[in-house]
């Protein structure tokens, strides 16, 4: 018995080992672009314009210092080359230590310089590292880039009012398409569906002036307007597959024990969906705080986080590390998020029963 | 009396709770397509007229940004299919770490259009990631992969949105794949069919929803590529129908014509997509009649 199975266990090994062949290539392939703009956006400018360059951030830099024919020579380790460059020769420590925080990444106050300065008394040249502060790109981005702070808070007011709107709005509707059979029911659920897939663009420059009317043009409101009309789509199909599963006996039931339908849709009901309901709002901000293109056509003086992000990667002022660290920070929620929604990932394809 | 009235109360009911998204819908939606439409055809001196769909026509950039949108759409789609395809039959089943597989799988097409335009654009440069990456494995030279002629410049677009397309549609077609019950295909073999056999008359048949389903969405959002581009090669290198929309909204928006030239791109790529839209409800059952769908 056990010499029969043997040649079928190796063919299920060789099967196995080539699954896992290829779905390590996948991974690979898949995480080899974040990695590198994660590692770009931990760099130092200095390291971000080295060609080839460096793999991985580093978490110190190797200083040389001597003395110099301005004053003193400051030499710093170059990981590419694996020896000591000379970058800066002066005796204003002030400026030395403004040069260090910003090329390298690395912020050592004048006391501390001075404290590696005196050993020069009685060495020729003195060697020493010190802690890179590795968020440095992040802080610059937001520091150096016009408007990133506020475009961030009136994104995340863009995102917060989405929710609002379309889980209000969207949940009623699904909640109706759930539980009641009508007359009408299936075109109005698919027109909400067409509405979803037909392009954004399209409606973002006629509503310019609608919302200047409205006096919500270049405003976040006027934003979350828009992106519910895509929102509210999702959260109706969404929402819809979720009282489906909530069975209407439970319902019933509550109504039977003297209570109203509200509160039984309230004490019931709206618990049970409640996770399914918080996958909605992720969907809805996640939808808002993606979207680019309506937003250049819908802001002016107050861009969102995105257009500000766009902006920074065609201009030509911005460095790539900076660009780097603000891709990133536009990434983060939308990776966050979609670990929570993964289990609802089908109704990012338009919520199709299949 | 009061009886009648409750029942119709009743009856009225999911209308109400649906009333609000019409409203909705018909404020922001409605109203702002039919402005589009109808400032399309609307002239600098406010009457009916045809002539800025002419000028969009006669646009140096529209022949070439219809036929660079229709070669992306066309060749994206179809390589991201068969990859996607055949990469969830491989790899359709349960093994350790599938849960963090599929997670990471998904993170591609979640992030932001700006957040992968960063990747690719510190990427490709002559000094960039990817030719730093070739550096360390022993590769001699740089290549300029943004200096290309338009042609690789095509191909460079659809690598990059492949990359960020095939691992989802492989989840969705994952998911299709897991819902045929296994005794379908056991049968198949059993009758003396053959892996091929068995996948061409029963896997591919059951899964034609799921295939369609990712197929057309997949098309209509690569109809509405541009950002890409833009971030890469800047406006005008690599025409396509949405870029143009951004290009004469905010780039050039102080010509006369500016309006009108964007609003005739956006109804043409409007136009488009709805026919695949309607293509994609016509397959998942919209048009169907009521009786058969409580069935």
């Amino acid at each position: 018995m056990k010499k029969k199975n043997k040649p079928v266990n190796i063919a299920k090994a060789a099967k196995t080992t080539s699954l896992y062949i290829i779905v390590t290539g996948l991974v690979a392939i898949i995480l080899l672009p974040i990695y590198f703009v994660v590692s770009l956006s931990f760099l130092s400018t200095r390291e971000a314009y080295r060609y080839p360059l460096p793999l991985y951030p580093a978490l110190e830099t190797k200083f040389e210092l001597t003395h110099g024919k301005r004053g003193y020579l400051l030499s710093v380790y170059d990981r590419v080359e694996s020896e000591y460059r000379t970058i800066k020769d002066t005796s204003d420590l002030e400026d030395m230590s403004l040069f260090m925080k910003y090329q390298l990444g690395t912020p050592m106050t004048v006391a501390e310089i001075e404290r590696e300065v005196a050993r020069l008394e009685t060495q020729d040249v003195i060697r020493f590292s010190h802690r890179r502060n590795l968020l440095s790109n992040y802080q610059t981005f937001f520091k150096v880039t016009r408007n990133a702070v506020p475009a961030l808070t009136r994104s995340l007011q863009i995102c917060a009012l989405t929710i609002v709107i379309s889980l209000s709005i969207g949940g009623m509707a699904g909640y109706a398409f759930a539980r009641y059979i009508f007359k009408g029911r299936n075109a109005l659920k698919f027109s909400v569906l067409f509405v979803r897939m037909f392009p954004g663009v399209a409606i973002a420059m006629p509503m310019v002036i609608i919302l200047a009317d409205l006096g919500f043009y270049d405003k976040p409101m006027g934003l979350a307007l828009v992106y519910s009309v895509g929102s509210i789509a999702l959260t109706v199909w969404i929402t819809a597959s979720i009282f489906m599963g909530i069975p209407v006996s439970l319902e019933e039931a509550a109504l039977v024990f003297g209570a109203t339908k509200l509160q039984a849709f309230r004490r019931i009901t709206l618990p049970l969906a409640l996770p399914g309901l918080a996958a909605c709002a992720m969907y809805a901000f996640l939808g808002a705080w993606n979207e680019t293109i309506s937003a250049i056509i819908l802001t002016q003086f107050n861009p969102t986080f995105s257009v500000v992000v766009y902006q920074t990667l065609i201009g030509a002022t911005g460095q790539v590390n900076l660009a780097a660290a603000g891709g990133i920070a536009m990434a983060l929620p939308a990776i966050v998020f979609t670990f929570f929604i993964r289990r609802y990932i089908h109704q990012m394809w338009g919520g199709v029963t299949v | 009396m009061p009886r009648e009235w409750r029942r119709a109360w009743g009856r009225a009911t999911p209308y109400l709770l649906i009333l609000p998204v019409v409203l909705y819908y018909a404020a922001f939606w409605l109203r702002p397509v039919l402005d589009a439409v109808i400032g399309s055809f609307t002239g600098l001196d406010g009457t009916f007229t045809f002539e800025n769909f002419n000028m969009v026509f006669q646009d140096e950039h529209f022949v070439p940004a219809l036929k660079n949108t229709a070669i992306i759409v066309i060749f994206s789609v179809t390589l991201e299919f068969l990859m996607a395809l055949l990469l969830a039959l491989i790899i359709n089943r349960k093994f350790f770490g599938s849960g963090i597989f599929l997670f990471l799988a998904m993170i591609p097409m979640a992030l932001p259009a700006v957040a992968v335009g960063a990747m690719w654009s510190t990427g490709l440069t002559a000094h960039g990631w990817i030719n730093s990456l070739r550096h360390y494995l022993g590769f001699t030279g740089k290549v300029y992969w943004l200096a290309g002629s338009e042609l690789q410049l095509l191909a460079l677009i659809i690598i990059i949105d492949a990359w960020q397309v095939i691992p989802s549609v492989m989840i969705i077609l994952l998911a299709g794949l897991q819902n045929i019950p296994e005794e379908t295909k056991e049968a198949g073999y059993v009758f003396g069919g053959n892996y091929l056999t068995v996948l061409r008359k029963i896997t591919l048949p059951m899964l034609k929803p799921t295939i369609q389903t990712a197929v057309i969405l997949r098309l209509i959002s690569a109809i509405q590529i541009w950002l890409i581009m833009v971030i890469l090669l800047g406006f005008s290198r690599l025409p396509v129908m949405v870029e143009r929309v951004v290009f004469y909204h905010d780039e050039v928006s102080n010509l006369e014509i500016s309006r009108q030239m964007a609003l005739g791109y956006t109804i043409i790529v409007s136009v488009i997509v709805s026919m695949a839209a309607l293509a994609y409800l016509q397959v998942s059952g919209a048009f169907k009649r009521e009786a058969e769908e409580v069935v």
